[in-house]
Order: structure tokens, then sequence, then C-alpha cells
């Protein structure tokens, strides 16, 4: 699985020292956001039939590179959303043959955020986004409140997507947008 | 006196009756109040589990993303609930993420294990957190420590209904042991109305009575008088002298017996009796009783036993036999016999039931009576006897006797038709052979 993780130091260095420096220790914030990574999948319900089995992999994406400094394998090493073990999978640019049940969307120079949500909406993809990389939003956009790591969520764009987030996680977003307006 | 005796008793248990039935009333509220308690605990348990389990659900994803900030939150926001006494979470290493603790409730502890193991006198929950099929951590709610006067205020009315019961069931003991005592009083009362009624009619008697004893103190004191002066050798004369005055001392003494058992309750003893023996037993009595001119048929046929008090029976029998007597002045016959006799239901009288009887008949051919004096023999003082012959008890107090032992007596009669007697009683059926 390492091998197919790449972490191009470079890269992610450039975009650390792009992120506006709010936090001075960016290394926890990058661990928790790593680890929410996966950690959503659970309170998200994919429609039926888009796993063979109940122990076939979880394909958890990163379009473009680990922004967060190789955390994200870190994170993920070992990992199961419910019995699916993740495998993570780098690429470069997203389209719809991607099949990746999870996307966190980083940007890259191949592609941007905005051009790498459109391209997957509609397929059954959960979609991550940061917003400390770019203010574009997916399903799942990364906030930071009050020195916290938390999250925003679109239920609209999930629904495009046939997904079905839980309540439980809902209630734990700063916003929620349900179509009907902005909640929390 | 026999009443009295019995009634006393019954007057003694009813307060200790009243009493029981108090207390069992209350301990029956006492029980239904534990009942009530430990259903309110457990409907209290159940609310609380509840809650517990709204709250672990609640904070899933919160424990999962490590928010204790959204796990304060949602513990915070359990504080609307007034039964809540304290709530936290713990993660699964039992550590305190979040909590809350109501004014005058003590905070909870760090480690969920103190908490457990500590000397809580509340009521407490455990509700384990758990997500995909992994545990997270452990909602921990404790109770309000519940104000004695609270708890108390909850059996008010089980308290009041069981105490209003008791009073209840008291008043009514002591208004029945009222109505007892009056009853017993007016009984008491009724008694010594008949018993005055009877001294009276003995007072009235008491002339005639006195006369009768007299002419019977009379030959006995000829016959001693005439004795003293016999023939020594004359042996016969002698026992003439004798027989004489042993029948006059023995009618005084059946007058005597007669009266002092109509004035005053004798308790009967009756005991299992062969009717022929009794019978026979009494011969020479009738004998004498009757005299020379009367020729007396016995036919002594019943083959069971009735149970009566003998003294009393073979008081009848001498009454019946000098009624017969009196009944026969120029001399007849007397037949008197026994036989076995079942009794069927409907019967010639209704008053007998059915059953099996032994029959005593005494028979004679004299002057009989008719309707109208027939009709008032039974009836005591009633005599068609000359003054200071008879006292009118004879019959009356045989038919008492009779109805006592549960027999009947029947007067079959017309004038110079003679008269029969005919007396049921009912057949003994206990072992004759032990008692004879």
């Amino acid at each position: 699985m390492k091998s197919r993780v790449v972490a191009p130091i470079a890269l992610a260095a450039a975009i650390l020292f792009a992120m506006p420096a709010r936090s001075a220790d960016h290394s926890l914030e990058y661990a928790v956001k790593a680890t929410f990574l996966f950690k959503f999948a659970s309170f998200v319900e994919w429609p039926a039939g888009t796993f063979e089995s109940e122990s076939s992999p979880f394909n958890l994406c990163v379009v473009g590179a680990d922004p967060y400094g190789g955390r994200i394998a870190q994170a993920v090493a070992g990992q199961t959303v419910g019995r699916h073990p993740i495998v993570l999978t780098q690429l470069a640019k997203a389209d719809r043959r991607s099949a990746c049940h999870a996307m966190f969307v980083a940007g890259s120079g191949s592609q941007e955020v905005e051009e790498a949500l459109r391209a997957v909406a509609g397929t059954a993809t959960l979609t991550v986004t940061d917003s400390a990389l770019s203010p574009e939003a997916g399903i799942v956009h990364f906030v930071i409140v009050d020195d916290r790591v938390s999250f925003d969520i679109d239920n609209v764009a999930a629904a495009y997507n046939h997904l079905w987030i839980s309540s439980k996680l809902l209630s734990l977003a700063r916003r929620v947008n349900t179509g009907r307006g902005v909640t929390r | 006196m026999i009443d009295g005796a019995t009634a006393r008793p019954r007057s003694a248990m009813a307060p200790l009756r009243a009493l029981a039935g108090a207390l069992v009333l209350l301990i029956a509220g006492v029980l239904a109040s534990v009942y009530q308690e430990r259903v309110f605990r457990a409907q209290r348990a159940r609310e609380l589990t509840v809650q517990a389990q709204i709250l672990a659900a609640s904070v899933t994803a919160a424990l999962v993303f490590g928010d204790a900030k959204a796990v304060q939150e949602h513990v915070s926001a359990l504080s609307i609930n007034t039964e809540i006494g304290a709530a936290g979470v713990y993660d699964n290493a039992q550590n305190l993420v979040a909590s809350f603790a109501r004014r005058g409730a003590a905070p909870l502890q760090r480690s969920l294990r103190d908490e457990n193991d500590g000397a809580n006198t509340a009521m407490f929950i455990n509700v384990p957190v758990t997500h995909q099929d992994e545990r997270l951590g452990t909602v921990y709610i404790r109770a309000i420590e519940e104000p004695l006067a609270r708890r108390l205020t909850r059996h008010v009315p089980m308290t009041l209904l069981a105490v209003m019961a008791a009073l209840l069931v008291g008043f009514m003991a002591t208004s029945q042991r009222a109505l007892q005592n009056e009853m017993e009083q007016r009984s008491r009362a009724e008694d010594a109305l008949r018993q005055s009624q009877k001294m009276e009619a003995v007072g009235r008697l008491a002339g005639g009575v006195a006369h009768d004893f007299n002419n019977l103190l009379t030959i006995i004191q000829g016959n001693l008088h005439l004795l003293r002066h016999a023939d020594m050798n004359d042996h016969a004369g002698i026992q003439n002298r004798v027989a004489s005055a042993d029948l006059a001392a023995d009618r005084a003494g059946n007058l005597v017996r007669r009266l002092l058992a109509f004035s005053r309750r004798q308790p009967l003893s009756p005991k299992p009796v062969d009717l022929n023996a009794l019978t026979m037993g009494m011969k020479e009595l009738i004998v004498h009783s009757v005299g020379e001119l009367v020729r007396i048929e016995w036919n002594l046929g019943a083959t069971w036993w009735i149970q009566c008090d003998v003294n009393q029976m073979e008081n009848v029998i001498l009454n019946l036999a000098i009624n017969a007597r009196d009944a026969m002045p120029d001399g007849g016959t007397l037949t008197i016999s026994t036989r076995d006799c079942s009794l069927r239901d409907g019967a010639d009288d209704a008053e007998v039931r059915a059953g099996d009887y032994v029959e005593f008949r005494m028979r004679d051919t004299g002057t009989g009576m008719t309707q109208e004096v027939r009709n008032r023999a039974l009836d005591p003082f009633f005599t068609t006897k000359p003054q200071g012959k008879g006292t009118g008890l004879g019959l009356s107090t045989a038919f008492a006797f009779i109805r006592q032992s549960n027999g009947h007596l029947e007067i079959e009669t017309a004038p110079n038709a003679g008269t029969t007697i005919i007396i049921v009683l009912p057949r003994y059926l206990g072992n004759t052979e032990q008692t004879a």
C-alpha cells in the first residue's frame, strides 16, 4: 500500500507554506484532518450494490498530492470502514470512471478542485475538500473554528451523489446545507 | 347460663378479629407501597436509560471525531431534565470527556471506575456508546437524590387509604360488638321473662300441688300408722302397707320432680337406651299405679334403640299410665306396645321428618276424650281431673320432653272409644352393643 502512497515532500511543503498560518502546530491539525477523512465514511451510506461484498475494499482517493505531508497514508494504514479495508489511491485527475468511494480533492496542477468535483458529481462519491486549500466545497468541507478542525456538510450535493449522511454526523457539522437554507 | 357462656368468648373474639383485619389491611397497604416504590424506581430507571441511550446515540459522531465540545453540548442539554442529578460521557479508557452536575449534586469522578465503585445512594445508569460494533465509551447518568419528603409524599394516598380502611374495620367491629351486646341483653331479658312467667304459674299451682302432696302424705302416714299396729306375723298384710306407702311416696316424689322439671330448666342428659328394657324396668311401678282393675297387655316388639333422658322418659310413661288408669275408673285393658317404624316424608304429620323411629303406644279402653278436650290436652295446666287430683302438667311436660328429643306425640281418641297415645322417637344409630 505504501508504494501507492506517494508523498512529494516538495509539494506538501509548498502547500503548507501557502496555508494561512493560523495555528502554529499544523502537524496536529493535519493528523486530525487525515483521520477525519476515513472516519466520515462510517457515517455515510452508499447506494446498494456499490460494494461487491462486505469485505471488498473501500477506495479512498486523493486527487493531487497529499497536502498533509503523508499523514493520510499514515492515518488510513490498516484501517477499515465497517469491514471494508481502506485502499488509498493517488490520482492526478478525477473522472467518472475513477471508482472512488471517497475522494479528497486537494487540487493539483492538472485539475482544479472545482473541476474534479464536477467530474464526479452524480457518482456515488463522498467528496472532501479543505477550506485551507480552496474555497471550493465538496460534500464535506474542512474548516477551522476556534483553532479546532470542524467541517461543513452539503447534504444537497450528497443527495445528488446518491449518498445518505447520518444525522449523527450532520449534528457535528458546523453548517449543513439542506437545500432549504443552511442550518446551524 | 349456657347462652352466656358461649356468647362471652364470641364477643371477646370480635375485637381480636377486627385488630387482625386492620393489621392485614395495613400490611397490604405497606406491601402496595413497596410495590409502588419498586414500580416507580423501575420506571425511573427506564426513563433514565432511554435518556442515556439518546445521549449515547447523539454523541457517537462527536466521540469518533474527538469533539469534546460537541459532547459537552449534548451532555449539557440533559440539564433540562430535573430528574437527572449528574450526567457525563466517558471514553473507552473510562476517562471523563464531558459532564454536568446539577447544583447540590456531587460532580462526576474523573474515572468511570471511581464513579461506579463510589458509595452512590442515588440511582445511576451506564449505557455504552457504540459505533459500527465498536465501543467508543460510556454514557453515565445519575438520578437526583430524592428528598425523603418527596418520597413520602408519593405514599400519602396509599397510606391514607390503608389507615381509613383500618379505621372503618375498627368502627364496624365496635358497632358489631355493641349490637352483639344488645342482642345478648335482649336474649337474657327474654329468658328472665319466660322464667318469671313460669314461676308465676308455679306459684298459682302451688295450692293444687300442695293438696295433692298432702293426700299422698296422708296415704303414707295412714299406712305407717297401720303398720305400727299390724300383726307382725301377717307378712302379706305388712307387704301391702309398705307397698302402698312406697307407691304414695313415689307419686309424691314424681309430683315434686314434675314440678321441678317444669319450674327450672333441667338440662337433659340423653343416653342411648333400649325402650323395651326401660319399659320392663317400670313394670312393677306401672302395675301398682294402674291398680288391680286394669289388665295390662305387653307387646314390646321394637328392636331399635332410641336416645333420650331416661328419667324423663320414665316420667312420661308413668304419667301416661296414671292418665290411663284415671280414664278407666271401672277397669279395662291397658295395652303397652313398642315397634320399629320408618316414616317417609309427607307422612300424616308434616312435623315429623322422614327417617327411622321407635314407636311407643299406650292404649286404654277408657272414657276417651271429646275433640275439644283432645285439642287442649297438651296445654299446660289443662286437666279434666278434679281439683287436687292433678296438675295438668303431665301431658304437657311429656309433650315438651318428646319434642326436645326430636320425637313426636300424638293422641288418638274419641268419647267412649278409649285413648291411644302414640310417641315416636328417632332411632339411635350409634353402636348399641358397647353402650348396652
